[in-house]
């Protein structure tokens, strides 16, 4: 299944999904909205929706909250429309305010005592020598090693990896999405990457140990 | 035993091949769905806004005015009664001359106060910077007046750190930062409080650090002994606790 960019998504400049949307740049539908057109936040919402969810999944690691913390994140967006600054992408505003949003619920969650256990050995468990011959079914298993790898970084490298790799965003934008200089974000890029090697590894059993 | 096809990707992964990752990932597939349920309660929520938005925003508004003058005229009631009986002398005259109210002067020179250079902090808004969304919205009387009392407080530091002491002074007056203090001492208290309750740590901790300065300040006699006096610039001096407050009105600034 070919996975949607940020670039794709934002539809600038490029046919998109929605074609009753494609007269509308980004730009074009924050002016709407900011002119008191719901209907033109309904089509920054179905072209938003599915990367800011899937961001926010790979934040906080389960689907029924993310599609709760989605839904703040667009009100909040909705609320504070008029705050954004004509030269930012949408697409990077969204994500900083979905940023803000599954960090607070982190937070409230380790202040909660419910912190998330997923960890190592969950991960561990995958790098079993159990047959695996479909490629579907290994497919599935990859993506539930991903999912776990993930979760299993610290909270910046999380986003940091997740914004540039599985969201290609570049250094700028994630930049202003963060609020984290340039180079801290190539240094936690650099130690995601080697972690989700060596987590990946394991599973491939070759020569990587978690 | 693992498909052939996933495990070459996976070395090539491992050996740190960019396309193997980007390919790799490319394959997650975390199975998310839009349930349209999600855009009903969107629009739930953001209907009543639409509608009273402006309403609401400047019922908010003049509440917070509203709160600030409240706030404003309690220190002030609080500040008169505490100093009226050393501050004020009525002198009774003759009947039928009209009453004089006469003010006492209560320090010699006035207490030299250091005034900031700094940009105010509202100052540079040029940023977009998402992450003070989260608070964004009516943006944020609590910040306001926190930063407010904490320049306050600064500068009722440097004041003391920069109190000319020798040991040849018999006394030291410091009425005025006295008085301040006390004011001050009654505000931290409050606004460390809320701190706390609203999970806003770092403002806390710097506000509980204050604590004991003003604590020490406010309980100074108006004629303060130099030493007792040279104690607490020490303490000023040694814990850096006006650099701490510099850089906290400087993230502040930052951040907006």
């Amino acid at each position: 299944m070919k996975r949607l960019t940020v670039d794709e998504l934002s539809l600038e400049g490029q046919p998109g999904a929605f074609a009753g949307t494609l007269m509308n740049s980004s730009a074009d539908l924050v002016t709407r909205v900011c002119a008191g057109d719901a209907e033109a936040f309904r089509l920054i919402f179905e072209r938003y929706s599915r990367p800011v969810i899937s961001f926010i999944f790979d934040m906080v690691n389960d689907r029924s909250l993310a599609e709760e913390l989605a839904q703040e994140t667009f009100v909040r967006a909705f609320r504070a429309i008029r705050t954004m600054r004509r030269e930012t992408k949408l697409s990077t505003w969204l994500f900083g305010i979905a940023r803000n949003v599954a960090r607070e619920s982190l937070r409230a969650r380790a202040r909660a005592g419910n912190h998330l256990h997923l960890a190592d050995k969950a991960v561990m468990d995958l790098s079993d020598d159990k047959p695996v011959p479909v490629e579907g079914v290994l497919n599935k298993e990859l993506n539930d090693l991903i999912r776990r790898s993930l979760a299993a970084l610290d909270e910046d490298k999380r986003m940091v990896f997740t914004l540039k790799v599985l969201h290609q965003c570049s250094y700028e934008e994630i930049a202003e999405i963060t609020g984290f200089s340039i180079a801290k974000l190539k240094t936690d890029l650099h130690r995601a990457r080697a972690e989700m090697r060596r987590r990946i590894g394991s599973y491939a059993g070759v020569g990587y140990e978690v | 035993m693992k498909s052939e096809v996933d495990l070459e990707l996976l070395q090539e992964y491992l050996d740190g091949d960019a396309g193997a990752e980007e390919e790799l990932f490319a394959r997650y597939d975390r199975e998310i769905a839009v349930p349209d349920e999600l855009w009903a309660g969107i629009e739930k929520r953001i209907v009543p806004v639409r509608e009273s938005g402006t309403g609401q925003a400047a019922v908010r508004w003049w509440m917070g005015i509203a709160a600030g003058f409240a706030l404003s005229f309690g220190f002030g009631s609080f500040l008169l009664l505490s100093h009226k009986s050393e501050s004020i002398v009525a002198l009774k005259l003759p009947e039928g001359s009209p009453v004089v109210v006469q003010r006492q002067k209560l320090t010699e020179e006035p207490v030299t106060q250091i005034k900031r250079t700094n940009k105010p902090i509202h100052a540079d808004r040029t940023t977009d910077n998402p992450g003070v969304l989260s608070l964004d919205v009516g943006l944020d009387l609590d910040e306001q007046e926190t930063a407010k009392h904490i320049e306050q407080t600064e500068n009722l530091l440097r004041s003391i750190r920069n109190v000319p002491v020798s040991d040849s002074d018999d006394e030291v007056d410091v009425s005025y930062d006295k008085a301040l203090s006390r004011r001050l001492l009654i505000e931290n208290v409050v606004l460390r409080r809320d701190a706390e309750m609203k999970a806003k740590f770092p403002t806390k901790t710097l506000l509980a650090d204050l604590e004991p300065f003003l604590i020490d300040i406010a309980n100074l006699p108006d004629r303060a002994k130099p030493e007792d006096l040279r104690a607490i610039k020490e303490r000023v001096q040694k814990t850096e606790i006006v650099a701490a407050l510099v850089d906290y009105q400087d993230r502040g600034t930052d951040k907006r």
